[in-house]
């Protein structure tokens, strides 16, 4: 049987280029994939004003206390190609520089550079 | 031509179209929280941002060691190192001489 990422019970989940940062950005994905239902759930209840005062407060009280990992605010767009963390093209997940040397080399399928 | 028309009649008339096309009736606008019911997930999506891992030569290397995957990298290191040796450049042997006096030990 030809072995998958996940029968080589790999730590790592991200392949491509990674650094330290990049791998800190994908857990705080994947924590926030996680939660991402009860979340959603304890803010209708936290916002819904035909429920009891009391209630919402709790459901707000748990929001707030849930891993800060789990909000979405957290997650960061960073270039797939060199980890950076500003200036990055979400069309392309690519730094603004990776992204010139990609569609210089021609790697980005329909991007060309302009000439007029 | 514009005339005024009751604001219970109007009522009625929401309420009505609510019901038939199965839309919410909130005529006193009251944050009910559906909003965060019908927002979709997104998590997967964005739980896929990066790449995931692939299988390498490097893994097929581990696992089938017999099956002679070659490390190019470290291929092309030994070549290199045999062709500087066969010119004469390899590294220089290790001197092996004993220190004549043992070197004072640091306090």
């Amino acid at each position: 049987m030809f072995p998958t990422p996940h029968l080589l019970k790999a730590r790592l989940q991200v392949g491509g280029w990674i650094n330290a940062r990049i791998l800190k950005d994908h857990s705080k994905r994947v924590a926030f994939a996680a939660n991402e239902e009860r979340r959603q759930a304890l803010r209708f209840i936290a916002r819904n004003t035909q429920i009891p005062q009391l209630q919402r407060l709790k459901a707000q009280l748990e929001l707030n206390a849930m891993p800060s990992n789990t909000r979405p605010t957290q997650i960061v767009n960073r270039c797939m190609m060199a980890g950076k963390g500003k200036g990055v093209f979400r069309d392309f997940r690519m730094g603004r520089f990776q992204f010139r040397l990609n569609a210089l080399e021609g790697n980005i399928p329909g991007v060309k550079k302009a000439s007029w | 031509m514009a005339f005024p028309v009751a604001r219970e009649r109007l009522l009625q008339l929401y309420k009505l179209r609510a019901s038939i096309f199965n839309t919410t009736f909130n005529p006193s606008n009251v944050r009910t929280g559906n909003k965060y019911l019908r927002q979709r997930l997104k998590g997967k999506s964005l739980a896929d941002y990066y790449p995931p891992r692939t299988v390498t030569v490097a893994d097929m290397r581990r696992i089938w060691p017999e099956l002679g995957f070659i490390d190019e990298q470290e291929q092309a290191r030994v070549d290199a190192v045999e062709r500087a040796k066969a010119r004469g450049k390899g590294a220089p042997k290790k001197i092996r001489v004993k220190p004549d006096k043992p070197t004072k030990k640091k306090k």
